[in-house]
């Protein structure tokens, strides 16, 4: 029984951190319809940023965050200007190729200046926590998960707050329920996608920067989180940033739970056929409304 | 006229390698006849039915595996265990493919991704294909050029020639295939899927059967494929036939070179492979060298013709040029006749 | 004669919106009848229940004996319903010729055939010399005209023809009454139309029923209807009640 409890906490506390990493494609999604396949490829360079600050000017990932989601913003709202906006008023397919191709320009532009191997964030803040810990009845959780996680809450309920209650987070909600009416009362839709790409693009790669303190950063690392970010925006019901974040507490201890009792390789399947699973029976997702 | 040309180069390219010795010029032309068949299949489900299917490969490492558990456990002859590939693959296809019809679009896109993602670990760590070790297939010594068209076995030094005709003659019949499709019923219902599933639902065609049908078609050829690239290989390793590249390069060589057009994967596929080969000789040892700069320029190309030529080469006005080319050739030097207006 | 097409007590609800409530009503073999209602009435939903699109959450439809409550569209369109759509729907990449063949093969299996027939019935709708068009190239008369013989083709006893009318200049509309005119004499189908254009649909129809706020109001003939007090209420408002 405590392993199952030590796997709720752990997935818990991983799910923080993935609903960071989907909430940037949930907004992407639920403004404009737009499916991106190299979501995942930029909280690897997040991850990559927070290492190169770290060994090259000994910067902490926590201070680097704001550097990198600053750059990272920018990249966004390139990539939707230069690429995305032309393929907007193409078809469908088109929108997902162009996608693939940033997907393999990004990752094996990684893998051309860094190779493949392996990296890891030394001696930051939380990785010298590592080891301390809170019990909790039983059940340990490691204070720098728990800090990564709490950072990631924070950022969530900022982003929440931004949408929700500030004019711009309207004008998004606008222009996302209808384009034209949007456009009638003065509000750019092409303002607000380029901001909704930078948005994202910066979410996800802080996320990565958070998870850099604790996996392995390498080029390839971004697939399956795309995927999984996927999956629980899916989860979530497309386009509900409340629903991502309750979603991503679930696929965390989801995965969490099957990495507890089958063999590692298989972690991701649980969730992956989940996402299939709503695809058939509840296509609005568990939270979202169709 | 040129279709005589097309096929009498494709019937000759071999033969000045096979000469000099360059086995090397043989094993691209064979990739490049590979992915092109594979393109073709995966145009029928992604081009004419318009279901974009990013996991592809699975089929590709089902066939291969059916092949080769059927050579080495029953001593299948290759062909009979390609026909064996083929109909496993299409039954999985059948079952994998018809819950997920109801999805659309990009769910549908995705979904296709989990199922390669699932298939990854399963392929690692099943026993029965040896998991993450691989399966070899057993090749007899000696036998010639004939023996080998017949087996897929061609040890020694006919292995270029010998795969690169294996590969002609099952794009052939993959192209083949696929035209007669195009003029069929089946190719109307696809095209009909693809422009308006409701229309299409209101007069008579059920969606979800055809949706089937196609992938089925696309798996059917990724298993062939699959299947040749295993006795090829003379083994079959899971990271290998389930490798990305055979879920991108089949749907690039289709977009780039003209989605929905039959003859568009071939185009993609004599442009995209040599790219990567030139990438391979060029960089050779050096320092550069398996950094994925083959994969760089694809994703710029992709990136490239999504944004500015969605509808591939084949769309560019080669008519057009050809008729400027001609125009500025030299005139006649007789003068035309008065009489011609 | 039994009726071809039975709706019994058809109910439809979106959430807490009624869209059809208890609609009943026949059709019989050769029959046309006009379907009005101001804007709102149901009359797209109750297309799309008998078309499968959409299912009745309760009441029957029933073809010819048949139960079709909760078919598919495309079983529907097997047992012999045909219908077009209120935003004119047509295979965008595919040419003219090509559209209609897609619902020849409905009937036929070989692409030959279909193709003789597609090309015929685009003689019969006046669509001749435009085989080869691509269908998104067309003006919205001739798209609505192709609509119309994509459907023929896959031979229907029942053609449903929502807003046909829709966005045509008068002497289109003119054009679009005479079709449905030949289509119901030389094809002897039966017809049903939603139409707000009166000058249409009232010389048109055999009988007319007339929907409101998603219930049936009254149905009979054209001209009786026109005469009803509380159809004229419920498309003009309680000013013109008595002015009939």
């Amino acid at each position: 029984m405590t392993i199952f409890l030590q796997a709720v906490a752990d997935g818990l506390q991983m799910g923080l951190l993935y609903a960071l990493v989907a909430v940037g494609l949930a907004i992407i999604w639920g403004l404009m319809e737009m499916i991106n396949f190299a979501h995942g490829e930029f909280m690897m360079l997040g991850m990559f940023g927070a290492w190169g600050l770290s060994v090259s000017l000994g910067w902490d990932p926590l201070v680097s965050m704001v550097p990198i989601a600053v750059v990272m913003y920018g990249l966004g709202v390139l990539v939707y200007r230069l690429l995305m906006q032309r393929v907007q008023r193409g078809e469908m397919f088109t929108q997902i190729f162009a996608t693939v191709g940033l997907f393999f320009f990004i990752q094996n532009g990684v893998v051309a200046l860094f190779t493949s191997d392996y990296r890891f964030v030394e001696g930051s803040l939380l990785t010298r926590l590592s080891g301390a810990n809170l019990s909790l009845g039983g059940v340990r959780i490691g204070v720098p998960l728990l800090v990564g996680g709490l950072i990631a809450l924070g950022l969530f309920l900022l982003l929440y707050l931004l949408i929700d209650r500030t004019d711009f987070g309207l004008a998004m909600q606008a222009t996302a329920e209808d384009r034209d009416a949007a456009m009638l009362v003065g509000i750019r839709p092409q303002r607000m996608y380029a901001v909704a790409w930078g948005l994202g693009t910066a979410l996800v790669a802080v996320a990565g920067v958070i998870l850099a303190n604790f996996f392995s950063v390498y080029p390839q690392a971004g697939l399956s989180f795309t995927v999984l970010a996927y999956a629980i925006v899916a989860l979530g019901g497309f386009g509900s940033v409340l629903g991502t974040l309750l979603a991503a507490l679930v696929v965390g201890v989801v995965q969490s739970v099957t990495a507890a009792y089958l063999p590692p390789a298989f972690k991701d399947a649980f969730v992956f056929g989940s996402y299939i699973l709503i695809g058939l029976f509840r296509p609005q997702g568990l939270f979202g409304r169709f | 006229m040129v279709w005589a040309i097309a096929t009498l180069v494709a019937l000759l390219y071999p033969i000045p390698f096979e000469r000099s010795g360059q086995i090397y010029y043989e094993t691209v032309g064979f990739l490049v006849l590979l992915n092109a068949m594979l393109g073709i299949g995966w145009n029928i489900i992604g081009g004419w039915a318009g279901q974009f299917d990013f996991g592809p490969s699975i089929f590709f490492a089902i066939g291969a595996y059916t092949a080769a558990l059927l050579s080495i456990h029953w001593g299948f002859n290759a062909w009979l265990a390609l026909l064996g590939a083929v109909a496993v693959s299409v039954v999985i296809c059948a079952a994998l493919t018809y819950p997920v019809t109801r999805l659309r679009g990009h769910y549908f896109a995705i979904a296709t991704v989990a199922m390669w993602m699932i298939a990854q670990p399963i392929g690692a760590t099943w026993p029965l294909i040896n998991g993450s070790q691989g399966l070899f297939i057993p090749v007899a010594a000696g036998g010639g050029f004939v023996h080998g068209m017949l087996t897929m076995e061609f040890p020694g030094r006919g292995k270029g020639l010998g795969f690169y005709y294996l590969s002609l003659l099952l794009f052939a019949v993959t192209l083949l295939g696929a035209r007669a499709v195009e003029r069929s019923k089946w190719g109307f219902y696809f095209r009909a899927v693809r422009d308006d599933q409701d229309g299409a639902e209101a007069i008579g065609i059920d969606s979800r059967l055809y949706k089937v049908i196609a992938r089925c078609l696309m798996a059917a050829v990724f298993a062939a494929g699959g299947t040749l690239y295993g006795f090829w290989a003379l083994a079959v390793f899971p990271d290998q036939v389930l490798e990305v590249n055979w879920n991108i390069l089949p749907m690039m060589a289709a977009v780039v070179g003209g989605l929905g057009r039959l003859w568009g994967p071939v185009l993609g596929a004599i442009v995209l492979i040599p790219i990567s080969q030139l990438m391979t000789a060029t960089l050779g040892a050096g320092p550069l060298a398996g950094r994925g700069i083959d994969l760089i320029i694809y994703g710029a190309v992709i990136m490239l013709i999504a944004g500015w030529r969605p509808n591939g080469l084949l769309s560019l006005p080669w008519a057009a040029w050809a008729a400027r080319v001609r125009g500025r050739a030299p005139a006649p030097a007789a003068p035309t006749s008065p009489e011609r207006s | 004669m039994a009726p071809l097409l039975q709706v019994e007590r058809c109910t439809k609800r979106f959430g807490g919106l009624v869209a059809n409530r208890d609609v009943s009503l026949t059709i019989e073999p050769r029959e046309i009848v006009g379907l009005i209602g101001p804007n709102g009435a149901g009359k797209t939903t109750l297309f799309n229940c008998i078309g499968g699109s959409l299912h009745p959450d309760e009441g029957r439809i029933v073809l010819d004996g048949t139960d079709i409550s909760a078919a598919r569209p495309e079983r529907i369109c097997r047992l012999g319903i045909a219908r077009t759509w209120q935003v004119v729907r047509s295979f965008g990449r595919m040419t003219a010729l090509e559209n209609v063949i897609c619902g020849a093969l409905r009937r036929t299996s070989r692409v030959g055939p279909a193709r003789a027939r597609a090309l015929d019935l685009l003689a019969f709708t006046g669509l001749a010399g435009k085989e080869d068009v691509v269908a998104a190239a067309l003006t919205l008369a001739d798209k609505k005209r192709l609509e119309i013989t994509r459907a023929l083709a896959t031979s229907p006893r029942l053609l449903l023809l929502d807003e046909a009318m829709s966005g045509l200049t008068p002497f289109e509309t003119a054009a679009a009454v005479e079709l449905v005119r030949r289509i119901h004499s030389e094809l002897g189908l039966a017809i049903c139309v939603v139409e707000h254009v009166m000058e249409v649909v009232m010389p048109l129809s055999h009988r007319v029923v007339v929907l409101d706020h998603g219930e049936k109001l009254t149905e009979g003939p054209p001209a009786e209807v026109a005469r009803d007090e509380r159809v004229i209420t419920a498309y003009l408002g309680d000013r013109y009640r008595g002015r009939a």
